[in-house]
């Protein structure tokens, strides 16, 4: 695949704004509104959905595998299955995760059986858990997966990300006025009301 | 719902609070276009949440105008509405229905309400088939745990979430579905959480259910919901915002903890 900045038209050095613009402006160009049913529109569109998918997620740089260290974005579909030897939920899990289908990644992983269950198999639920939502089982999954294979660098840096979440939260929420200014100047507890703005 | 979705107005510009207001409005108006002016009840902060961030999401049109209402009949105002204005209508009166429905099995109140509420629903569940099976069967679930005074805070907000996730799903077909999903469903954590800590001196008083631990502290507090508004926020930055984003994020990152120190109080 084309390098997905020069996709969306921009300079590799883009911000995350200028992608997200970019992106948008072409997503309306393309749409089936716009460009009508054409193949063509419909494969440009996939390509430019790769190319943002590729920026923003790849710095999430979630990486995969227990021991080769292949990593997730890296490259388009770069999340690759670690060959016959594993089990076929799983490569069925990583296709899902591939194409970000992570509610179908867990039914998949869900048919193993709870004495099959590897160190690799934690780490895939926790890693598509953490994108449907649930923080909780995903940090449960994580740290079961690391108390299998305790030398494991990518399960330590996927934990490492889930935490890391709540202190980029809290130090960006205090350009807005911080997180425990509880107040209200007005009547707002009572409705209805919108005077606080 | 619950209103806890709402910016801190300490730190928007009066620009800022102006579109937030005209979106607001607009949601109002909708509502009780479509549903009566009672319908204004119904009216919440989270759903004008959800419709910015869709209708930011997609560039949708914007019809702006300038009304009289009968809750502001004297001073003017402008209001916007887009093609999600009416999706967040639908949603809340959704959401209203089965939490009303809830109140009746419970406590018996409400009765003329629900009935009246009841005879929306098919057209609602018709246009939302997918949103309202989920709901319903949310409700359902949540409804059953709490019978048997599950104390399982966590379980309990991701049932709850699980369902808003599902509502900000407006087209299960996009681009950025899974990420709607989350957004929403971490939001809906938050509020789950937010509303048992705001309600438990007032449970406790009258026996009434509450998922959280007896005598949780301020600080465990603290940490659960900053998980969820971490991992809102998280969700949200993947998405291609760039009209609302800085009302949206004043939203995020710093409103919705509005009413927490509020109910560490009360």
């Amino acid at each position: 695949m084309n390098d997905p900045y020069s996709v969306l038209g921009l300079k590799p050095d883009a911000s995350d704004e200028e992608v997200k613009r970019a992106y948008k402006a072409l997503a309306k160009k393309y749409h089936p509104d716009v460009a009508g049913n054409s193949p063509e529109a419909a494969r440009k569109m996939q390509e430019i959905n790769a190319a943002y998918d590729q920026i923003i997620n790849h710095k999430e740089s979630f990486s995969t595998g227990s021991s080769g260290g292949y990593s997730y974005g890296y490259g388009y579909g770069g999340y690759r299955s670690e060959g016959s030897s594993e089990p076929i939920e799983l490569r069925a899990a990583v296709a899902y995760i591939n194409a970000r289908r992570f509610v179908e990644a867990l039914n998949a992983l869900r048919q193993v059986p709870q004495e099959r269950r590897s160190g690799r198999w934690y780490y895939l639920a926790a890693y598509a858990e953490a994108h449907t939502g649930d923080t909780v089982s995903a940090l449960n999954h994580i740290n079961a997966a690391i108390s299998m294979e305790p030398g494991n660098g990518t399960y330590l840096a996927f934990r490492d990300r889930l935490m890391g979440r709540r202190s980029a939260y809290e130090d960006y929420s205090r350009s807005f006025g911080g997180i425990s200014t509880g107040f209200f100047p007005c009547c707002f507890p009572f409705f209805p009301c919108c005077c606080i703005i | 719902m619950f209103g806890y979705v709402l910016a801190n107005a300490s730190s928007l510009s009066p620009e800022e609070k102006r579109t937030y207001k005209e979106h607001y409005c607009g949601l109002c108006r909708v509502l009780r276009e479509r549903y009566g002016q009672k319908a204004i009840m119904a009216l919440s902060y989270d759903m004008v949440f959800l419709e910015m961030v869709l209708s930011d999401l997609t560039d949708a049109d914007e019809a702006k105008g300038v009304e009289r209402c009968i809750p502001h009949p004297v001073k003017e105002h402008g209001y916007t509405v887009t093609q999600f204005t009416a999706y967040a209508a639908d949603m809340q009166m959704l959401l209203g229905y089965y939490s009303v429905l809830d109140k009746v099995k419970d406590e018996g109140k409400g009765k003329a309400e629900e009935r009246k509420m009841r005879e929306l629903l098919p057209t609602l569940e018709a246009k939302h088939p997918r949103v309202a099976s989920v709901l319903k069967s949310g409700l359902e679930e949540i409804g059953k745990k709490e019978k048997e005074g599950c104390r399982d805070a966590e379980a309990m907000a991701l049932g709850f979430g699980s369902m808003l996730g599902e509502v900000f799903v407006y087209d299960d077909s996009s681009f950025f579905r899974d990420d709607l999903r989350s957004l929403g469903c971490e939001l809906g954590r938050f509020i789950y959480l937010l509303d048992a800590w705001c309600d438990r001196k007032k449970d406790a008083k009258e026996g009434a259910y509450n998922p959280l631990p007896e005598g949780i502290d301020e600080e465990s507090m603290r940490s659960m919901l900053l998980d969820a508004a971490a991992a809102a926020s998280t969700a949200f930055e993947r998405l291609p915002l760039d009209q609302h984003v800085f009302i949206l994020r004043n939203i995020l990152y710093s409103g919705i903890w509005s009413r927490f120190k509020e109910g560490g109080r009360r």
